[in-house]
Order: structure tokens, then C-alpha cells, then sequence
């Protein structure tokens, strides 16, 4: 093909496609040439319009039917629900950070944490670390019950055999 | 490179108090579903017969264009945080590129069913017989004869060209926004269309004869 028709071919495309907007967009009239206006010179051919106008006419938008329609709605709360979940379990969570009493507290610092640090929680000075807010509430609860039992549990050496040799095979190692 | 999601308009002095807008006419309702999975429904009742009537279009079956339909918003509902605007000035007002996003998995899930239909072989797709004409349709019988040849007139164009027709008679798609759910040129399917046209005209002249 040469670039001449090539070119001509595309021309009469964008012919066809400037027609076609102005069909669909119900502006013509019944004219043809109106669509064209842009384009001097060139005209669509009289099959093309023909052919657009009955496929216009032809060619209708379907609707599914209203059970059909229903039942996706449902389908689609049901995945809404799921996805929803992730979410509650920490996922909309935001990360407030713990700085020093005294950062806070001097003005321009985050509101938040100048709250939480009204009154002074410790002397450490590695206390800056995360919390999550949020949906993790429930598992923060359970780390801390967590954290209690072992430190209850490591005051309270267990007395079972393998236990005493462990702890006599401890203090026999060289430092 | 992804172009960048939101475009900014007014007068460069106004520095700081630009305004920022949203080309994508679905902006807010995909926004809402964000936040919310179930406020999805309004972007699902939005487009649920364009999705159907694409995917009956191209499958001939009100079974398979209802699973089809299914699978597609299924997977937009779950995918929505991968969908990113990209609406361009160029597509023009009302442009969605959330609707193309849409038809892009509607056309992959088609595709799918295509091939699960030639593993597995079923009725021929491409003929012109498995799109039933309304029996509804007003005119009486001439009437329903002529949108039958139309529809397979249509039916028998090959792949791109059709699906072309479809989204621009049925869905009523922009050249541009046709381009975006076949991944090709707007040149390109300008040329899709006129061919298609042609041979409908072709096809709608010989069976006049």
C-alpha cells in the first residue's frame, strides 16, 4: 500500500469518525454532510452513513434482568463486607508516634501526643516507639497480658527435673 | 510511565491556591468505594447494562454475558485499589477512565470465556445465529428482520472491528476511550470503525439483493 493511500485511507476514517460523533450525539439532523463541517472537501459515503444509521437504530443498549440484577448487588455487598474486614482487624490504623513528654509539651508538637504525654509515663529515654490505633486495640490487649505472664512466670522458676539440670548446666558455663 | 492522576488549571501566580481537578467523571464515586466497599453499588449500577450489553454482544448467551458481567465487577470491586485516573485533557469532559479500566477486565473476561469455549466446543461464536433478536422490538415483523440482519451483519465481523462497533453504537465510547480498552491508537480504531462500516454496508447491500 502506498503512503498516499494510506493516507487517504485515514482521512476518510476520521471522515467516518467525525460523522459518527455527531450521529451519536443526536446532532445531525438528517444530514449527512452536517457532521462534516470541519472537513471541506471530503464527503462520507453514502453506504457508510446508510450503515451507521441502521446500526444506530439496531443495535440496543441490553439491560440484564432484575433478579439477575439483584443478586450481583448482593454478591457484591458480600465481597464489600469482606474486604471490609482486613480493615477492622488494624488495616485503617494509623501510627501515632510517642516522643518525650517534654517535646510534646513545648508547643508546636502534635496535639495528640501532647495529650498523651500530659503526665510524665517514665525516665527511659528509648521510649519512642509506635502505637497502632485502631482495630488493633484487641491484640495490644493480649500482647500486654502476654508480657505480664512471662515476667510472672520468670519469677517463678519451674522446679521439674529437666529444669534443675538446665539451670545447673547455666551456672556451670564460663562466663 | 503512569502520567500523573490529577491535572492542575488556573494561572501560575495564583501560587499555592491552584486549582486541582479531576478529569475522570467517576472521580468521587470511585473515591467513595474506596473508603467504603459498599458504596461500590453506585459505580455497579452505573455500568451494569453497559458491562451486560457488551459482554452478550460478544458471547451471544444471556448465561454467559450474566457470568461474564459477574466476573467483571467482581473483580473491579476487589482490584478498585490498583485503578489509577489518567484521564488526559485531551479525552475531553465526561471522560472515564474508570469506565475503560472497567471494560479493559470486562474484555479480559470475555477473552477467558472465548477460550474455555474453543477447549471446550459449544456453539459457534462467531455466527451471526446466536444473537437473538427482541421479539419486543416495535415495527413488527420487517422491523425485527432488519435488526437481525444488522445484528448479524455485526456479529460477523472479525474481533477488534466488532468489539469497535459495539462500544461505539452500544456503549456509546469515544474514539478515545475505545482505544484505551483495546490498547491500540485512536487513529487505528478510527480505521477499525470505517473498515467495519463498510463491511456492514456490504453486508446490508447484499442482502437487500
Amino acid at each position: 500500500m502506498t503512503a498516499g493511500a494510506r493516507d487517504g485511507g485515514e482521512i476518510e476514517a476520521l471522515v467516518t469518525d467525525r460523522y459518527l460523533e455527531s450521529l451519536l450525539a443526536g446532532g445531525l439532523g438528517g444530514s449527512p454532510a452536517a457532521g462534516l463541517a470541519g472537513l471541506p472537501g471530503r464527503r462520507l459515503s453514502p453506504d457508510i452513513g446508510r450503515a451507521a444509521a441502521r446500526l444506530r437504530g439496531d443495535l440496543p443498549r441490553l439491560h440484564p434482568s432484575f433478579r439477575f440484577e439483584e443478586r450481583l448487588a448482593q454478591r457484591l455487598a458480600e465481597v464489600a463486607a469482606g474486604l471490609r474486614l482486613p480493615a477492622a482487624a488494624g488495616g485503617e490504623g494509623i501510627v501515632v508516634p510517642f516522643g518525650s513528654p517534654a517535646g510534646a509539651g513545648a508547643g508546636g508538637g502534635d496535639p495528640t501526643a501532647a495529650f498523651l504525654f500530659d503526665a510524665p509515663l517514665d525516665e527511659r529515654q528509648d521510649r519512642v516507639r509506635p502505637l497502632l490505633i485502631g482495630g488493633a486495640l484487641t491484640s495490644a490487649a493480649l500482647s500486654l497480658a502476654g508480657a505480664a505472664y512471662v515476667a510472672w512466670r520468670r519469677t517463678r522458676p519451674p522446679t521439674t527435673p529437666m529444669a534443675r539440670a538446665v539451670r545447673a548446666v547455666s551456672r556451670g558455663r564460663p562466663a | 510511565m503512569a502520567r500523573r492522576a490529577i491535572w492542575r488549571v488556573g494561572q501560575p501566580e495564583e501560587a499555592g491556591r491552584s486549582r486541582v481537578t479531576h478529569l475522570d467523571r467517576d472521580h468521587a464515586l470511585v473515591d467513595a468505594a474506596r473508603v467504603d466497599p459498599a458504596r461500590f453499588e453506585a459505580l455497579y449500577r452505573k455500568y451494569l447494562a453497559q458491562v451486560y450489553s457488551y459482554a452478550y454482544y460478544e458471547l451471544g448467551d444471556h448465561h454467559d454475558a450474566e457470568d461474564a458481567t459477574e466476573r467483571t465487577f467482581v473483580a473491579a470491586l476487589t482490584n478498585l485499589g490498583r485503578f489509577e485516573e489518567r484521564a488526559r485533557p485531551a479525552d475531553g469532559h465526561g471522560a472515564s477512565t474508570f469506565r475503560v479500566w472497567l471494560f479493559r477486565i470486562a474484555r479480559n473476561v470475555v477473552a477467558d470465556r472465548h477460550r474455555a469455549r474453543s477447549r471446550r466446543p459449544e456453539t459457534q461464536l462467531e455466527a451471526a445465529e446466536v444473537l437473538t433478536v427482541d421479539p419486543d422490538l416495535a415495527g413488527g415483523v420487517a422491523r425485527r428482520e432488519e435488526a437481525r440482519d444488522a445484528w448479524q451483519a455485526v456479529a460477523r465481523l472479525p474481533g477488534d472491528r466488532r468489539r469497535a462497533v459495539v462500544l461505539r453504537f452500544v456503549d456509546e465510547m469515544t474514539t478515545a476511550e475505545i482505544a484505551g480498552v483495546l490498547g491500540r491508537s485512536e487513529g487505528a480504531v478510527r480505521v477499525l470503525i470505517h473498515r467495519a462500516l463498510r463491511a456492514v454496508a456490504r453486508d446490508l447491500g447484499e442482502n437487500r439483493r
